[in-house]
């Protein structure tokens, strides 16, 4: 399995070299053996299709590629650095609307970009940015997958706790109390 | 009869340090027996006198409903949150029925589907189906719970006869749109009116099909607080009129912020589409505006975008303002600011910000400049502005609801903090607590004993030989709130040394420790923070040392006139409204307003909290305290931070409660402040108690955003209407 990988990856190197060969004057050789691995690769149309009842699932046979140490994947997303060095995060939990009484999409935890400079297109009057990561709205289950999630893309986060609401013991009796100021007029 | 063995033990003195904890036993105590309920099957715990519905949401499971509302009282008319309940005949208002031991609450049972059906075919057999017109549209819970509740298909096929139920359209003032053939009853914005604004305006006239919401007579409605009845209405009949037809509100962005329009820091989320702010709407924090928002700060919106200053001006020779590039302007002004050296002084307005005010005293200090002033004072004698608790709103604006008696000192809150003079509202109604006013006689929308509005009242409370003192003494959590706005007065130390001593003098006798009674409301957003980074209160400073250089950081109160400062003074104006403050100014720096920056503010109670950039500054305008830096690379003093981290850094250097967002820290040393406060040598003038916004009309245009706001000024001719008439 290993050296099937290891041989994906050099064909993948293989094209890309073959492609900029093409495009620069003096082609760089290729040795024959390359040649031949890839003929056997191109042959193989994808990865064997593997039954679990077989047993031989890759998690059950222990192929898995554990990482050591943090996570840190802002060097290879391809994010330009500028935009991983300077953005802010903010984790929050939405708000509810308070124009409506349901709590649907509040339930969940989201990251948000510091606001950057908008302005207003002079072709058609629409609004623009320059900001690739202003419409970038994560859902989280929880604040700590937000964070990991920050933490990995390497952009720096801050937290908005919510805000706790507390219950109110809720009454009808008390809008006819006769002593209390909680008494309603006749409406 | 259990409580009465632990009061006994309470008033023992060798008890006395225990009382918090004591206090929370009475109550556990109380809510030890917990009865068992089901709904859907799943059990859950509830306190005795939980309603069907507030279980059913403690299992994550909502009932959908039109007339309950978490902050109203319950009114129990809409019928939408019927339920089936395990051997009841009858399906049950969810809203109104408190839970018994044992009850399987089915929410989803043919029953309850039925009922709700039922419901929802009455209710838009008579509401229009005008919804691609409503503005309602994609936030109405009518049309919500329609799609998820309602039934498939109507049987209402009267349209060619009878037509649907009309009613004509009430005109409620400049803010508040009706399209009443819309309303289905569910009268929260009655409720909201008569409990929470305290204005009994609006009500409900005839029955049956007849029955119409309205205010009886065509009157506009009178409050503060009215544009909350927007957020409320849950159908598109009571809608936001500068708002009208203008976005659906799944195109606008909504930005999380904070408003500064007020000493509070109410929580907004701003909406916004294509570089404008279109709507502000209250976002919730049960710690500050719970669920509300003052008219002036939902409204006050399209000012942002009227009478701003969108590039640099520099004064020519004829002495007119010329728009500039920013590097001339910056230049012109590091010229002035080098010859002036240390004759440089600055006052910053309401609206300003912390990163900005820290950025301005850096740069000034830098060049030698000591006269950093703010344009509300605070009396500098005694502890003066040294103690943090001489100046906060101590008990918390959340602790009001723990008060059982409030003494007003020469402010009005219903003006000057809208959603405080709410909460004591909402303490008098439901905590039976009471409140005295010693200021003029204004309408704060509750009953109140008017101790007059004279100073010598305040000396023999100060001293306890007034009759009021008893009932002080007697009160177990009193509170007294000074009105930021007596600092203005000449005897302004004297006032805050005799409120300083009553409330030392209670607290003493309090058996709860942990009460403060001394509580300030500021008038501005920005003060608090401009005292804990070392501005100076009042401009008197300025005044005496005239400077030659002079930054105003948006002040626009007009406490410095070109008639105070020497005719060769240089002023620079930083802010983002053309007011009164760029009006005087040689040279303008346009800034960005709050929707505009990432900026931090203090509010009364010294909570940090950070508004977010919800547009960008129009034109050439750039958020102030990268002005300032940028200015500082001109003068030749950079200051040390680049970007706002650095900036925030800093802040936390000055005053680490600054950055700590959200949170708002406990001041103390009351006993010391007071010490020092009886050290004033100032007396008591015998000038009346006083405040500026004594009616409606007052309230709408207090800074340079909301004078600038077309809406604002509408409501305040709208008032001005409907005073002169003979409704």
């Amino acid at each position: 399995m290993a050296s099937r990988i290891l041989s994906r990856s050099a064909i993948s190197i293989f094209k890309n070299v073959s492609k900029a060969g093409r495009q620069t004057t003096a082609p760089f050789s290729v040795g024959a053996v390359r040649r031949d691995i890839l003929d056997e690769e191109l042959k193989k149309k994808e990865a064997p299709l593997v039954t679990v009842d077989s047993g031989t699932h890759p998690h059950q046979a222990g192929v898995t590629i554990t990482v050591s140490g943090k996570e840190y994947l802002a060097p290879v997303t391809g994010i330009p650095e500028e935009q991983v060095k300077t953005r802010l995060v903010r984790i929050f939990k939405p708000t509810r609307n308070t124009m409506q009484s349901g709590s649907a999409n509040t339930h969940h935890w989201e990251m948000e970009f510091d606001g950057r400079e908008r302005w207003e297109n002079p072709l058609m009057g629409w609004s623009s940015t320059a900001d690739p990561l202003s419409n970038m709205k994560v859902p989280f289950a929880s604040e700590e997958e937000a964070i990991a999630f920050c933490e990995k893309n390497g952009w720096q986060w801050y937290i908005e706790q919510p805000k706790p609401t507390k219950s109110k013991v809720k009454n009808y009796g008390i809008n006819f109390a006769w002593n209390k100021r909680t008494r309603t007029s006749t409406k | 009869m259990l409580r009465a063995p632990l009061h006994r033990a309470l008033s023992l003195p060798n008890l006395r340090q225990l009382s918090p904890a004591f206090r929370n036993l009475s109550t556990t105590s109380a809510q030890l027996e917990k009865i068992e309920v089901f709904v859907d099957d799943k059990p859950v715990m509830v306190e005795p006198g939980t309603t069907v519905l507030q279980a059913a949401a403690m299992v994550g499971v909502e009932i959908p409903r039109f007339c309950y509302h978490e902050r109203l009282a319950v009114a129990g008319n809409c019928r939408m949150c019927l339920v089936e309940v395990e051997k009841s005949p009858k399906p049950v208002a969810a809203c109104a029925m408190p839970v018994m031991k044992g009850w399987r609450i089915k929410t989803n049972s043919d029953m309850t589907k039925k009922a709700r059906e039922g419901v929802m075919e009455f209710l838009l057999v008579n509401h229009p189906l005008d919804c691609p017109i409503c503005d309602q549209g994609g936030e109405c819970d009518l049309q919500d719970q329609s799609m998820a509740f309602g039934s498939d298909r109507s049987r209402f096929t009267d349209i060619q006869f009878d037509g649907k139920r009309a009613v004509e359209d009430k005109d409620v003032g400049p803010l508040i749109k009706t399209v009443m053939t819309r309303c289905i009853h569910c009268t929260r914005c009655i409720r909201f009116a008569s409990e929470v604004a305290g204005v009994d305006d609006l009500g409900t006239t005839g029955r049956g099909s007849d029955m119409q919401v309205g205010t009886y007579v065509e009157k506009m409605f009178l409050s503060e607080l009215s544009g909350n009845v927007i957020d409320l209405c849950p159908v598109g009949a009571l809608t936001n009129k500068p708002f009208a037809f203008t976005a659906r509100p799944w195109e606008t962005r909504k930005t999380e912020s904070v408003d500064v329009l007020d000493a509070l820091g109410s929580n907004i989320v701003v909406s916004t589409r294509t570089g404008e702010v279109l709507r502000i709407l209250p976002r919730l924090n049960e710690e500050i505006n719970e669920e509300w928002l003052s008219d002036k700060s939902r409204f006050a919106c399209d000012g942002l975008k009227r009478q701003r200053l969108v590039a640099p001006m520099v004064k020519n020779e004829k002495g007119e303002l010329v728009s500039c590039e920013w590097e001339d302007a910056l230049v012109s002004v590091a010229k002035a600011m080098l010859r002036a050296g240390e004759q440089t002084a600055a006052v910053a307005g309401g609206l300003a910000d912390a990163e900005s005010l820290v950025a301005l005293k850096d740069l000034l200090n830098r060049l030698g400049g000591e006269a950093l002033c703010t344009e509300h004072t605070f009396p500098q004698d005694g502890s003066g502005t040294d103690l943090r608790s001489s100046y906060l709103l101590n008990n918390k604006i959340a602790g009001i609801e723990e008060a059982d008696l409030i003494l007003l000192i020469g402010t009005n809150p219903r003006f000057e903090a809208p959603l405080l003079n709410a909460r004591i509202r909402k303490t008098y109604i439901h905590k039976e607590c009471d409140v005295a006013l010693l200021g003029p006689k204004v309408d704060l929308t509750y009953d109140y004993e008017h101790l007059g509005d004279d100073t010598a009242t305040l000396k023999k409370l100060a001293s306890g030989q007034h009759p009021f003192n008893k009932k002080l003494s007697a009160a177990k959590n009193p509170m007294i709130i000074l009105g930021g706005q007596q600092f203005g007065r000449q005897d302004a130390a004297a006032i805050l040394a005799a409120v300083q001593q009553l409330s030392q003098s209670l607290s003493s006798a309090l058996n709860n420790k942990e009460w403060k009674i001394l509580n300030i409301l500021q008038q501005v957003a920005s003060q608090v923070a401009a005292l804990d980074i070392g501005y100076k209160p009042g401009v008197s400073e300025i005044r005496e040392n005239p400077p030659k250089v002079l930054f105003l950081l948006g002040a626009d109160e007009g406490t410095i006139t070109r008639a105070d400062l020497p005719k060769d003074c240089f002023v620079v104006y930083i802010g983002h409204h053309g007011d009164q403050g760029a009006s005087m100014a040689d040279a303008i720096l346009p800034g960005a307003t709050y929707t505009e920056k990432q900026g931090t503010f203090v509010n009364t109670e010294g909570r940090t909290q950070q508004t977010q950039v919800a547009v960008t500054p129009p034109g050439m305008a750039r958020v102030d305290w990268k002005i300032i830096r940028a200015l500082s690379e001109v003068v030749g003093t950079p200051l040390p931070y680049d970007d706002l981290n650095a900036v925030r850094q800093r802040l936390t250097e000055v005053a680490p409660n600054l950055t700590r967002y959200g949170s708002a820290e406990d001041a103390n040393y009351f006993a010391q402040a007071t010490e020092l406060s009886k050290s004033v040598k100032t007396q008591l003038a015998s000038t009346p108690l006083d405040v500026k916004l004594k009616e409606l009309q007052d309230f709408f245009m207090t800074d340079a955003i909301s004078r600038a706001s077309p809406t604002m000024a509408k409501c305040v001719q709208a008032v001005l209407k409907q005073k002169s008439s003979k409704y």
